[in-house]
């Protein structure tokens, strides 16, 4: 007789961008939870807060102003620029676009910035902590 | 278990630190994903390098900030635009008369409407009329080229006219409260046959009588 096993399917929606909506169904095999690491759990809790309260949506307002504040887009919209003179108008991808400057767009994100959402984010999490 | 029932108390400071990194580095991630997305759109539709300029084209078409020069860089005359040219009569107009100007000449208004209409029947019945003579007919019609007509107009409005309805309304109220008062005085005047002269109404138009007493001393 083959083991039987049963299926737990957790359907999460979210949205990465305003441009790209995606529809996960994360499948965990065997159904008992207690197996799965505690620390990935507490990451999905959070996570989940953070989507359920609307912070993370704050967060990534602020984030896009303070990086357009700074430059930060320009500088990577020149970069842009090389990469699609680089590869051909009609031949340049969004993989291509992604896998050159995404390495780059995070180097380039200013401490100033960093420090002031870290803070956010950790208010946040001693906030949901009790 | 559920998801919601993990306690987030347990957390100490170096993994609320790596949750933090963990969260930004997601935020970071998402930003660059979005610009990656954005950049590759404009490419496609085609609007991205539409802000692209060289220097040379750009020191061209500069804003010019000189006396006397306009923001391109012209030469303009002051005194050049403060008369128009009519697209209908191409006569030479001043501005400020340009546009009620306009509005007869077209005959689009209410009133200049109206007068166009006429200038068509007066043009259908008298076929032998020269355009000279029209164009005349037209001057006289239009009220931008005779300001004698407007001040005349506005002299005929300033001066009052003595039968207003207001007027004749504050009389018949004088004359209402002249004739009640009148009554008031017979009813109150003293008996005829006593020592009294009534005088004559005085004054003109006047309607109260007015009665002089005379107190005369009766002798026995």
């Amino acid at each position: 007789m083959f083991p039987r096993f049963t299926f737990n399917i957790t359907h999460i929606t979210g949205a990465l961008t305003p441009w790209c909506r995606f529809t996960v169904f994360a499948v965990f095999f065997p159904s008992d939870l207690n197996t799965m690491n505690k620390e990935a759990r507490l990451k999905a809790t959070i996570n989940q807060k953070l989507t359920e309260t609307g912070e993370r949506e704050r967060l990534k307002e602020l984030l896009r102003a303070k990086l357009t504040e700074c430059g930060w887009k320009d500088q990577m919209k020149a970069q842009c620029k090389e990469v699609i003179k680089e590869k051909g108008l009609e031949h340049v991808t969004v993989e291509d676009l992604v896998v050159e400057i995404t390495p780059k767009g995070r180097a380039l994100v200013p401490d100033s910035v960093k420090k002031e959402l870290l803070q956010r984010i950790r208010a946040f999490l001693t906030q949901h902590a009790s | 278990m559920k998801m919601e029932e993990v306690s987030m108390s347990s957390l100490d400071n170096s993994k609320l630190e790596a949750l933090a990194q963990d969260i930004l580095s997601d935020l970071v991630e998402d930003a660059c994903l979005g610009l990656c997305f954005e950049v590759h759109r404009a490419v496609k539709q085609g609007y991205f390098f539409l802000d692209d300029t060289d220097q040379e084209s750009m020191r061209d078409f500069e804003i010019v900030d000189e006396p006397g020069l306009d923001v391109f860089g012209q030469v303009y005359n002051q005194w050049k635009n403060k008369e128009c040219v009519c697209p209908n009569c191409s006569r030479s107009i001043a501005a400020s008369r340009f546009a009620p100007h306009l509005e007869k000449c077209l005959g689009m208004g209410r009133n200049s409407s109206r007068i166009a209409n006429r200038r068509i029947v007066t043009g259908n019945n008298t076929n032998n009329k020269s355009e000279s003579d029209q164009e005349d007919n037209d001057d006289v019609n239009d009220n931008d080229w005779s300001y004698g007509a407007e001040k005349k107009a506005k002299k005929r409005k300033s001066d009052k006219n003595p039968n207003s309805p207001r007027r004749s309304k504050s009389f018949k109220h004088k004359s209402s409260t002249a004739s009640k008062a009148s009554q008031d005085n017979e009813a109150h005047a003293p008996p005829k046959d006593s020592y009294t002269a009534s005088a004559r109404p005085v004054g003109r138009g006047s309607m109260l009588n007015i009665a002089v007493c005379f107190s005369v001393p009766l002798i026995l």
